[in-house]
């Protein structure tokens, strides 16, 4: 498969990301978005008419939204990822969408000069992180590890993840919020995990 | 930088926010903490920076009875001193190299520390540790508003001058109650302003 990808954006992080977790060979074409706009070139308009990054493509079949990236590698490799039969990951995946839009976006405001109004994003991104803090909080006491109810990670866990991890770039903190940041631990603990800028990866190379 | 009184003992962490491998960040009056459990069981709470580099200790994980810092892994035993530099493995390290250590005292499942702390911790009355809630206002501010909640006792732990984190026993173990006391009083206390 082929993955068109920016290494800056938090979704094609999520499809990377999730990629290596399930052990799905990708191969990576670097599209030059900042600066060069490539996106709105004739050539990759062509392959997505929305002009959005990740573009994932097999064969002669096309997916231009991450989570359905996420959701389709999960099919192929290991459904566990994938709990189709329980209504809370309609939930999390658009909490994730919402992180995009609040987080996300103040984040591209930030560190890359993208249009909007940071202030009102972080606003929105704070009280969506209070809730998932809130939320990890009362799932840590029910024996919850991840997300969703259960045992297994889920496509969620990545899909919030790759926002929650940058929120320091976005002008966000996780100081105050402690199940956060030992969620946020487990996923990097998770075996196949890869980093990108501003995450770091846990030090398994490191034998001593 | 806040007022930080000597001598006084502050809740600054849960027993249950210690998980293994990781290393629980907070603020004390403006001091930066990070705080660990080891294996053999004793809580750490040092300064929440790498003697070598400065980074933030908290960044980094917890390796059996040491910590190790994120940026060059150091590590560091329960003392504080260093006890490995992995890029001079054959090296005695040397004993003047250490991460700041706070004082320690664990009690009513919280994780108590100051500065110069006398005599013993504050004595809770039995329940459950709530979830703790930072609240955007001064200490004193939020301490006066706490007086009068019942089922809930509260102590304060001030980050900096405008910041405060409530920690909280709810004394008949109702933890989801106590959780929505606490944050539409940050509500109120919050939009106040």
């Amino acid at each position: 498969m082929i993955l068109y990808d920016a290494h800056h954006l938090p979704e094609c992080y999520a499809v990377r990301l999730f990629a290596a977790l399930v052990g799905a060979p990708l191969t990576l074409v670097p599209v030059d978005v900042y600066p060069g706009h490539e996106h709105r070139s004739d050539d990759f308009l062509a392959r997505n008419p929305l002009g959005t990054l990740p573009v994932l493509v097999d064969g002669d079949t096309v997916w231009t939204d991450w989570q359905e990236m996420l959701a389709a590698l999960a099919l192929r490799h290991d459904a566990a990822w994938f709990p189709a039969h329980d209504p809370a990951l309609i939930g999390w995946l658009g909490m994730a969408r919402d992180l995009a839009a609040s987080l996300g976006l103040a984040r591209l405001i930030d560190t890359f000069g993208a249009p909007g109004d940071a202030a009102a994003a972080r606003a929105r991104a704070d009280v969506l992180l209070d809730e998932i803090e809130r939320r990890r909080w009362f799932g840590e006491r029910a024996g919850q590890v991840w997300v969703m109810p259960q045992a297994h990670p889920t496509i969620a866990d990545v899909a919030a993840f790759v926002f929650i991890a940058l929120c320091e770039d976005a002008g966000l903190s996780l100081r105050d919020r402690p199940a956060l940041r030992r969620w946020i631990d487990r996923v990097r603990f998770a075996p196949g995990f890869i980093a990108m800028s501003g995450v770091f990866p846990p030090m398994t190379n490191v034998t001593r | 930088m806040t007022n930080l009184a000597t001598g006084v003992w502050y809740a600054i962490a849960a027993d249950h926010d210690l998980v293994d491998g990781h290393v629980y960040r907070t603020v004390l009056g403006g001091h930066e903490l990070a705080v660990w459990r080891a294996q053999s069981g004793t809580v750490q709470v040092w300064d929440d920076r790498c003697p070598h580099r400065g980074v933030r200790f908290s960044l980094g994980e917890v390796v059996g009875d040491d910590l190790r810092c994120q940026y060059h892994a150091w590590r560091f035993g329960p003392t504080g001193a260093c006890t490995f530099i992995p890029a001079q493995p054959q090296m005695k390290v040397p004993g003047t190299i250490r991460a700041r250590t706070w004082p320690v005292a664990q009690s009513g499942g919280l994780v108590w520390t100051g500065i110069d702390p006398a005599g013993p911790v504050p004595d809770l009355p039995p329940g459950t540790v709530a979830r703790a809630i930072p609240i955007a206002r001064p200490a004193a501010e939020v301490a006066a508003a706490l007086v009068a909640l019942e089922g809930l006792a509260p102590v304060v732990q001030p980050l900096d001058a405008g910041t405060t984190m409530v920690r909280a026993i709810a004394t008949d173990g109702d933890v989801p109650r106590a959780d929505r006391v606490l944050v539409a009083l940050r509500r109120r206390l919050e939009s106040a302003v």
